[in-house]
């Protein structure tokens, strides 16, 4: 048993296998043979299927299904008719992500420096993390004239109602989803800076909004990029938040006119230019984040 | 500031120091902080307590509570309820099946472009869900022919999430010191016994931070599906989506989606009392 087990080794120490032979060594092939399944689902089920998103979208409506018409009138369409959405896409990804930004910068460094109870917070952070609907659903109900807090707030004669179908309220949906990722990129480049530096700073006279100009900020930057670029990522693909809190002719995204246009309408052409145009707002961000961060995991 | 730490050292040196005091600046700035964490955490926990409280609200009279709207959840919901579970688990077995020997030929095999293999498997955690439900929608009809089934959603969730499994084991592997194997091997152990009796317990951990993330994710997933399921496969998430958009704001709709997020919340916590959040670091969660 022992000497099957070293010369199993020996083997392919020295690659001499029948697989050797075909250019990589006996162990790369082994590998790649335990890659095979997870390389075979990314393939068929995501790779093939964002190919035929591409072609359907250089098709007329839904002629790719029956006998294919090639056109590139779908693109034009985009940026003629739908201009506005991938603005308003870009615009509510952009201001919610800086949004995540100034309230999670500050919430990071008090979880990091300050808090004991750092489990717990991160326990009560994955709330929203269970998905925008169920945020959606509850923020919704909050804004109603009869929500929760209805009758506490008509007392002071406040009315939370006009912000339910607004700019604002979708923001504020979007912002609380993505909060958690901004907090866990800034809070681990934090993490990593040594207190001793804020001391220092201290020590030499600088004032804290020096320290963290001057010192905190440079030395996290890396966490912020990457959480902004996270937030925005995730942000980019919002569907749910500004169809039930936002109003369905300004907040409108690039996600919902894809569905209407797709399954509802079944201009699949359209809808398949819209999501080539979306994934290439996402690919470019990923790209972005992977080049800046070199591969969170190093590979 | 000097004056308060000589006082703070004192404080530890002494077990009955001099009275505290508590109106110092530092003190004034830490309970903003811990209150600007607090007004935090309770917005995150705001919107499932709302959709609880409104769960529980008795119908038509004013006031009053009760578990009326959960009826449905054992009533009407119940088939989705438990498509959503058996979902999940199929996706958690083959996730598995999936993740974990090429988390193994990541870390221990010499493969060439591992960095560019691992980004094209990472491929669907860029793709936003709409994009990935349209492309699927569109491969489905055309070239599998597994329009609306169970097989698609499925497939579909798969490939969604089994990078999120991957990443917790490569982490898991990495810590785990080649010597193991290696003893193993000289021990007399073939691959299959060094891995199955020394290894795969070993890696409990990341493989259960990859169980909690598939299941997190994929328990409440909507909008892959909304595109990918037919008539006959909606899952309990999608069926809270479609009932906020057809049948408006209902109590019913309240308890199913605060059964939901209670499910998800016992897993979560269950998973951070067991293992704590070390493995979910560079991941979904966390």
């Amino acid at each position: 048993m022992a000497q099957a087990a070293l010369e199993n080794e020996a083997r392919e120490l020295d690659g001499t296998g029948w697989l050797a032979r075909l250019g990589f060594e006996e162990r790369t092939w082994r590998g790649l043979g335990l890659l095979a399944p997870a390389i075979l689902v990314a393939v068929l089920f995501s790779l093939i299927p964002l190919i035929y998103l591409v072609q359907i979208s250089l098709t007329e409506k839904s002629s790719f299904f029956f006998n294919a018409s090639y056109t590139l009138a779908n693109y034009r369409e985009v940026f003629d008719r739908y201009q506005s959405t991938i603005r308003e896409t870009v615009f509510l990804a952009t201001v919610s992500s800086l949004l995540d930004l100034v309230f999670g910068y500050p919430f990071a460094y008090i979880l990091i420096r300050k808090v004991r109870y750092r489990e717990f917070a991160r326990t009560m952070m994955t709330f929203p993390l269970f998905g925008t609907l169920y945020l959606a659903f509850g923020l919704f109900y909050i804004l109603l004239p009869n929500g929760p807090f209805g009758s506490i707030l008509a007392r002071w004669d406040i009315s939370l109602a006009p912000y339910l179908f607004s700019l604002p309220a979708t923001l504020f949906g979007m912002m609380v989803f993505t909060f958690p990722f901004m907090v866990m990129n800034v809070g681990a480049a934090l993490s990593n800076v040594d207190p001793t530096l804020e001391e220092a700073a201290k020590t030499l006279g600088a004032k804290p909004w020096q320290t963290f100009v001057r010192v905190l900020f440079p030395l996290s930057w890396s966490g912020v990029l990457a959480g902004f670029l996270m937030c925005f990522g995730w942000n980019l693909g919002v569907f749910v938040v500004p169809l039930l809190l936002g109003r369905p002719q300004e907040q409108n995204v690039i996600s919902v006119v894809m569905y209407d246009k797709g399954l509802v309408q079944f201009n699949y052409g359209l809808a398949g230019a819209l999501g080539v145009v979306l994934m290439a707002l996402a690919f470019g961000v990923s790209w972005l984040s992977l080049r800046l961060s070199r591969g969170a995991l190093g590979a | 500031m000097s004056v308060s730490t000589a006082s703070t050292l004192s404080a530890e040196a002494r077990p009955s120091p001099e009275p505290r005091r508590w109106l110092r600046p530092g003190a004034v700035i830490d309970v903003l902080a811990h209150a600007y964490v607090w007004f935090w955490l309770a917005v995150f926990a705001m919107p499932f307590l709302a959709t609880l409280f409104y769960s529980l609200q008795a119908s038509g009279g004013q006031g009053g509570f009760s578990l009326d709207a959960y009826v449905y959840v054992l009533g009407s919901f119940k088939d989705n309820l438990l498509l959503s579970f058996e979902t999940t688990v199929a996706t958690i077995i083959i996730n598995l099946l999936i993740a974990v020997p090429a988390a193994y030929a990541i870390v221990r095999y010499p493969i060439p472009g591992k960095s560019f293999l691992l980004s094209f498997l990472n491929l669907s955690l860029y793709t936003p869900a709409a994009v990935m439900g349209m492309s699927l929608v569109i491969a489905y009809a055309y070239l599998f022919r597994i329009p609306q089934t169970i097989t698609g959603l499925i497939a579909a969730y798969v490939v969604g999430t089994f990078p999120l499994m991957l990443v917790p084991i490569i982490v898991a592997l990495r810590d785990l010191p080649i010597t193991f194997e290696e003893a193993a091997k000289t021990l007399g152990a073939n691959r299959a016994q060094s891995f199955l009796r020394i290894e795969l317990p070993l890696l409990g951990p990341g493989i259960s931070a990859g169980i909690l993330l598939t299941f997190v994710i994929i328990f409440n997933e909507f909008l892959v599906t909304l595109f990918v399921a037919g008539p006959g496969t909606t899952t309990a998430a999608l069926r809270v989506y479609t009932l906020t958009r057809t049948a408006g704001f209902q109590p019913s709709t309240a308890a199913l989606a605060t059964t939901m997020q209670l499910v998800s919340f016992l897993v979560v916590l269950l998973f951070f009392q067991v293992f704590g959040s070390r493995y979910l670091k560079g991941t979904y969660l966390i």
